[in-house]
């Protein structure tokens, strides 16, 4: 098991080696549009375009051959130092380090809403299979997945905010973060978010358990004189617990990464879904970079967390190192 | 499995197994082995009088304190008295009628068999017992299930809760399936030893391993840390049974335990449960479909078919002198008997059972007479018993005590002489025994 989980580390290091290294090939290929306004600029001045270029070249390392400049930037990486951001004056890990706060005041309750909410009535309605209970939880379900996040978002604003005056209307970063006037201002992501993560765990645990509820051990139990609650939480809940593991790491990371960017620009939130939002619109090209390669990090860890979780919540898995 | 079988009188099935049952650690059952056959017979056809006053033992209702003395040494007797059971599912093509009133009554230490086809509701009846079937959809509509005095079908899940695992015990047909993937053996035993007694982690793991060792597991204290995927079928069945022995059971229920093994795994299955019903005196109800294993292990058969028992009697009478069309045909099926075509048609549709006798529209002795009304009442067979205790009876119009059941031989050796004829449905009997004499 321990040479299993090291290998999927050495697997996890290797993939962000790729993220990184794609992303030097897609920057070094880019044109530079700093550089084509200084160049620009320096036409409109009388000044010789070619020289300048030279000289900004230079300046940056970029007339260095390639791979003298990909070990310099993956140096870079590794000491995060992941540039300068242009538009906001500021090192880019610091402008993300400010902004993933606002980030995680909504997506941590909302993942912890969605995954204990999303699995207990995937659960309530796979063993009250074709009741009404079901079928208001498969109704929600359906909705959550249906309806586009932004769509939601702006109807809940237009009508919290703007016709009952419930929420404020204009994002206040002063608001203490455990104060209910950030509660006030954060409830509103909150259900848009959770809404649409919970409706996939849902129905993922409601499968899953499906599959569970009628199986054979399941029926052993019932025979041993295990009650209800029992059969429920030990003999269906642990092992679908196993799959259901992968959506709970993987599917909500990717519903939460991308619904950011969708949410915090309806509700004005200055997280990172913003930051890469304006960064992408300003062309600000090393934020830009620093706000995607974080969700790429990210997704790798979460893959890693999910790898790891299947070994410790299922024994039938061959490490192949026994 | 075949070479058991009880075709030759001289050789009796059970000649190895029957003096093991009358255990010493249960009295009652050697008694029940010599109370007239009389009183027995009024139980097996259901007497109502004796289980309302069994369910009801508390009331003062009983003026007579010898009835109620020879209610209480009946209930001693009978474990389990099924009585009308009718389990319905309630599916989108209709309700199901599974199980469709039913009787059979199982005694102390004494192995009841419920045999018949795929589909003729025998893992139903099964499941019924301790409602273990899914619900919704499935319920029962009506009828009791007196386990020793209790009538189950009434009570709530919480009572049954109590009752299953540590009373009446089940093993089921396909080991692979029925043990929890992601715990190991040991965690599943002790839980089933641990959730009906109040012993602690270190005592119940003890009887864990003295459980395994019982049934046959060799180093049962290091296999009890294997997860059920390290274990070959034939383990995992004796781990199943471990479980099912627990907590000393009084019942233990069998839902085809051999059907998913291998033959010699089958036969070693078999050896195992005999020897512990003897060890702890338990009854058994075996559900299987293998005549052969019938033999093996049988006190008394209760044959089903759509639903409904079609006969029921001691191994001997039901194998030696079988007397529903049905079980006649079951018989033939069997290696080496007969045709090897199995019985022409199919069982009938469970949402829209047929009137009459289920069986008709396959019977080559149908009359007219058998497909209208309800399934026929039983009749006695009649004729030498080979197990005095237990009734021989068949639900079939021929046995009625104005038909003649000869009629089946006569029309056995009208079909002998015309072999290549198959039964082509309800035309195929006539009933020349009408108004004939009648039996005894």
């Amino acid at each position: 098991m321990a040479t299993y989980i090291l290998r999927r580390v050495a697997w996890a290091v290797v993939a962000s080696l790729i993220v990184l290294t794609l992303t030097f090939l897609l920057l070094y290929f880019t044109p530079d549009t700093q550089l084509a306004q200084l160049q620009f600029q320096a036409a409109q001045a009388g000044d010789d375009p070619e020289a300048i270029g030279a000289a900004y070249e230079s300046y940056h390392g970029y007339d260095q051959p390639i791979h003298v400049q990909y070990i310099e930037y993956m140096g870079n990486m590794l000491s995060l130092d992941w540039g300068w951001s242009e538009t906001r004056s500021q090192p880019v890990t610091t402008a993300i380090a400010e902004a993933i706060p606002y980030s995680m005041m909504y997506a941590v309750p909302s993942i912890l809403i969605s995954s204990v909410l999303g699995v207990a009535i995937g659960l309530y309605s796979a063993t009250n299979q074709y009741t009404r209970g079901d079928y208001a939880a498969t109704f929600f379900a359906f909705f959550g997945l249906s309806i586009p996040d932004f769509w939601f978002g702006i109807v809940l604003f237009v009508l919290f905010s703007g016709i009952l005056g419930w929420v404020p209307i204009i994002f206040d970063t002063t608001a203490a973060t455990f104060s209910l006037e950030n509660l006030a201002q954060f409830i509103l992501p909150i259900v848009v978010l959770t809404l649409s993560s919970i409706a996939s765990l849902m129905r993922y645990s409601r499968a899953e358990a499906l599959e569970y509820v009628e199986a054979e051990f399941v029926k052993t139990a019932k025979a041993k004189g295990v009650g209800d609650w029992r059969v429920l939480t030990r003999h269906i809940f642990r092992p679908a617990s196993v799959p259901i593991a992968t959506i709970l790491v993987g599917d909500l990371l990717g519903i939460i990464l991308v619904s950011s960017y969708l949410i915090e620009v309806v509700f004005g939130i200055p997280g990172l879904g913003t930051l890469s939002f304006e960064a992408i619109r300003d062309q600000d090209t090393s934020l830009v970079m620093g706000t995607v390669l974080l969700p790429a990090f990210l997704t790798i860890v979460g893959n890693l967390a999910q790898d790891i979780a299947y070994t410790i919540l299922d024994p039938r898995i061959d490490y192949g190192d026994s | 499995m075949t070479t058991n079988r009880p075709d030759n009188t001289t050789h009796p099935p059970q000649t190895d197994q029957t003096p093991s049952i009358p255990t010493a650690n249960d009295g009652s059952t050697a008694t029940s082995r010599s109370t007239p056959a009389s009183t027995i017979n009024a139980n097996a056809r259901g007497n109502k009088t004796i289980v309302n006053s069994n369910t009801s033992t508390d009331s003062p209702a009983h003026d007579s304190t010898a009835a109620e003395a020879s209610s209480d040494a009946k209930t001693d007797e009978m474990l389990l008295t099924v009585e009308n059971l009718k389990t319905v599912f309630d599916t989108d093509d209709g309700t199901v009628h599974a199980v469709d009133g039913i009787d059979f009554t199982v005694q102390r230490g004494e192995t009841v068999c419920i045999v018949g086809e795929s589909g003729s509701g025998k893992t139903v009846t099964s499941e019924s017992i301790t409602q273990l079937f899914k619900s919704p959809p499935g319920s029962i509509a009506d009828g009791s299930v007196v386990f020793d005095g209790i009538d189950l079908a009434s009570r709530t899940e919480d009572e049954l809760t109590d009752i299953r695992g540590a009373r009446i015990s089940h093993i089921f047909q396909n080991p692979q399936g029925a043990l929890n993937p992601v715990y190991t053996v040991g965690w599943q035993l002790i839980e089933a030893i641990q959730l009906h007694r109040n012993v602690d982690d270190d005592a119940a793991r003890e009887d864990a391993v003295d459980l395994l060792n019982r049934v046959g597991i060799p180093e049962a204290s290091s296999r009890l840390d294997d997860y059920p995927h390290e274990l070959s079928g034939g383990m995992k069945q004796r781990v199943m049974i471990a479980m099912a022995l627990a907590c000393q059971p009084d019942l233990l229920i069998a839902d085809e335990p051999t059907t998913a093994l291998d033959v010699t795994i089958q036969a070693q299955i078999l050896t195992l449960l005999r020897e512990l019903q003897a060890d702890f005196g338990m009854s058994i109800v075996f559900i299987t479909h293998d005549l052969g294993v019938v033999a093996e292990i049988a006190d008394r058969v209760v044959v089903m078919y759509a639903g409904k028992v079609m006969e029921r009697g001691s191994v001997y009478d039901v194998f030696e002198s079988p007397s529903h069309p049905y079980t006649k045909a079951l018989l033939e099926c069997l290696p080496g008997r007969g045709s090897l075509g199995g019985i022409p048609g199919s069982l009938p549709d469970p949402t829209a059972p047929p009137t009459g006798c289920r069986f008709a529209d396959r019977c080559p002795y149908a009359v007219e007479e058998c497909t209208v009304g309800e399934q026929p009442v039983f009749e006695s067979v009649g004729g030498e018993a080979r197990d005095e205790d237990i009734e021989h009876e068949v639900s079939c119009v021929h046995y009625r005590s104005a038909a003649d059941p000869s009629v089946l031989d006569q029309l056995d050796a009208d079909r002998s002489s015309v072999p290549q004829e198959r039964p082509s449905g309800r035309t195929v009997g006539t009933r020349d025994g009408e108004g004939g004499v009648a039996r005894e």
